[in-house]
């Protein structure tokens, strides 16, 4: 319908590598951009900031663990752990005097360095053992990080974060925690979606589907397993530190805990591993729903006049989800991405469908 | 073939290659010459693969040694062989399904490229030039063994004849030296053959690649291989020019069992 392949043509290799081939997929990119542009005069600011921004940081860091697990194929359960050593070394560096930009860098280069020393360590094993090996280092990072008191300031205390400035402008409106959380999840989209076309992306996809053939074309798989592990740490360890920066604005150790590796792990899986559009599918459905399925069930409730007790609705929601992510992948084991990807080529080829086989 | 250097481009002496208690190859000697295409045959079983995957670097030699141009590459792995000048082609295929035909060409480049992080990030600057250059070079290729209609499809749904000619492809977007084709006609009709035999001898005459190809197909050995070496039970049993190998009759013992029938 909106979408057209025909009378798209591209006439040099350049436009053949675009970021979107199709007119309809850009257009559609560039309203999306100008909406989250927008998004702080149209939206009253608790919205804003309680359910928009933690999605697009999250999102970034769904990105980021899809880097390593859709793309190269290796399952991460320790990915909060990254996140939590980005967060505390950015913290910690601003309250050295540092300042917020040379901080997420460092915090994210923390992170990067971290996350493949593990990974070095894990990538002699493959499949479920790495898994239970990321895990381990979860767990590894859990302790550290509640008992060394130097790092978390304590057990069962909580760290505050400073003021974020960035460019020598202190940040403290809704609006602009709103855009720094967008600029990054922006930046980590546009780097994911060069991934797509670059000699990178194709090496990541190499290893993850037949690491003997990937070998025979000269791609050296642990290289690029170290790679894809360093890279997606440094994304992990800058949206920790933003995470908390703009949205908690205390680090406490249990923002990090193995729960949430667990969560973004399923933010990746029901989105689409491998698939960009689906991280910020998968990220709205982990993240929003819970609570949007607990306003629906309070205001039925009320317009019903039925008695719902506190139990039960701490309970629903998370019924309906869990329902939701088993209906999803029974239905499109790709995800939610691939769901949209299936509504956009039928629309494609709409209304002569019927001549595709 | 007079400006290139006259060293054998492959160079296999006293090769042996042991699983366990199993002596897959053993003793094998094979050179093979610039520009020559290098026939390898033998019945199922008799060490074929092994000699090349000991070649590239799957399994290393036991004994023996083996030398690509003049330099010994015993026991280097897989993904430094390639970065020397070797590709090959897998007798059960090893495309990357779940990517188009040109994604898979392109990673035959991967080799001539330096694809990372900061490429990947800063793209139009970094990494378009070096893509787009490498992207001519696959145009080449694809247009040589006449991929243009498939470019965008995913290889899984390709017939095993067109998924055979997209690996030679890739295999011969990097330029090799030595490509190594292992039953690269397998399961294919007369018609497919004769266009994969046309392909072969078009990349040797044009690209001066050299080629070791294993195949069962005896018509397309006699009719496109300079040499043959025969293997049976991993040992050479016969080698030469492909008609007389071929009327060898132990060659003919092992296919079929004797030559007195």
């Amino acid at each position: 319908m909106f979408y057209r392949l025909s009378g798209v043509y591209h006439s040099s290799l350049i436009s053949d590598s675009r970021m979107f081939k199709v007119p309809a997929d850009r257009n559609l990119a560039v309203f999306l951009l100008l909406i989250g542009l927008a998004a702080p005069f149209i939206l009253p600011s608790l919205y804003l900031n309680s359910y928009i921004l933690p999605w697009l940081i999250w999102t970034a860091a769904a990105l980021g663990l899809n880097l390593v697990t859709g793309w190269a194929g290796q399952l991460h359960l320790g990915y909060a752990a990254v996140m939590a050593v980005g967060a505390y070394s950015a913290i910690h560096t601003v309250r050295l005097g540092v300042p917020w930009e040379i901080a997420l860098i460092i915090g994210g280069l923390a992170a990067s360095v971290i996350g493949s020393l593990f990974a070095f360590a894990a990538l002699r094993v493959k499949g479920l053992y790495l898994a239970l090996t990321t895990l381990a280092m979860q767990f590894v990072m859990d302790w550290v990080l509640t008992h060394s008191p130097t790092i978390s300031g304590g057990s069962h205390s909580s760290l505050q974060a400073p003021t974020l400035a960035l460019l020598g402008q202190q940040i403290t409106s809704d609006a602009g925690y709103y855009y720094v959380a967008l600029g990054w999840c922006v930046l980590v989209t546009i780097f994911m979606l060069n991934l797509k076309r670059t000699g990178l992306g194709r090496a990541l996809v190499a290893v993850r589907e037949k690491d003997f053939a990937a070998a025979i074309l000269g791609v050296n798989s642990f290289y690029y397993k170290i790679l894809a592990f360093a890279a997606s740490s440094f994304i992990a360890g800058v949206s920790g530190a933003l995470l908390v920066a703009t949205f908690y604005f205390l680090a406490a150790p249990e923002q990090f805990s193995v729960n949430v590796s667990i969560q973004v792990l399923a933010m990746v899986i029901v989105g689409g591993l491998g698939s960009i559009i689906g991280s910020y599918f998968g990220v709205a459905l982990i993240l929003l729903v819970p609570g949007l399925v607990n306003g629906l069930v309070v205001t039925a409730s009320e317009e019903l006049g039925m008695q719902v007790n506190v139990e039960t609705l701490a309970h629903i929601p998370n019924a309906v989800y869990g329902a939701l992510i088993v209906i999803i992948l029974m239905i499109e084991p790709l995800g939610l991405g691939k769901l949209y990807g299936n509504i956009r080529d039928y629309l494609m080829t709409w209304p002569f469908d019927q001549l595709r086989k | 073939m007079t400006t290139l250097s006259n060293k054998p481009i492959l160079e296999c002496t006293g090769i042996e290659r042991r699983f366990g208690g199993i002596v897959a190859v053993t003793g094998v000697d094979l050179v093979i010459q610039r520009g020559e295409i290098f026939g390898l045959v033998g019945p199922n079983g008799s060490g074929k693969t092994t000699l090349t995957n000991a070649i590239t670097g799957f399994y290393p030699p036991n004994e023996g040694t083996v030398r690509l141009a003049g330099k010994n590459i015993t026991g280097t792995a897989p993904h430094k062989v390639a970065k020397l000048g070797v590709a090959r082609t897998f007798q059960n295929l090893a495309l990357f399904n779940g990517m188009s035909v040109l994604d898979n060409i392109l990673l035959g480049r991967h080799i001539h490229m330096h694809p990372g992080v900061f490429r990947t990030a800063f793209y139009w600057w970094a990494a378009r030039p070096e893509e787009v250059q490498n992207r001519k070079i696959v145009e080449e290729v694809i247009e040589f063994l006449q991929l243009e209609s498939i470019r965008y499809e995913l290889v899984d749904g390709l017939p095993i004849g067109l998924k055979k000619r997209v690996e030679l492809a890739r295999a011969l977007v990097a330029e090799p030296q030595m490509l190594i084709l292992d039953e690269p006609m397998a399961g294919m009709n007369q018609e497919e053959k004769g266009y994969m035999s046309r392909f072969i001898l078009d990349a040797r005459d044009e690209r001066g690649v050299s080629v070791l190809l294993i195949e069962h197909h005896m018509d397309v050995i006699i009719g496109i291989c300079d040499r043959v070496l025969a293997l049976n039970y991993g040992e050479m049993i016969a080698s030469g020019i492909p008609k007389d190998v071929v009327k060898d009759p132990r060659v003919i013992e092992a296919y079929i069992g004797g030559s007195h029938g």
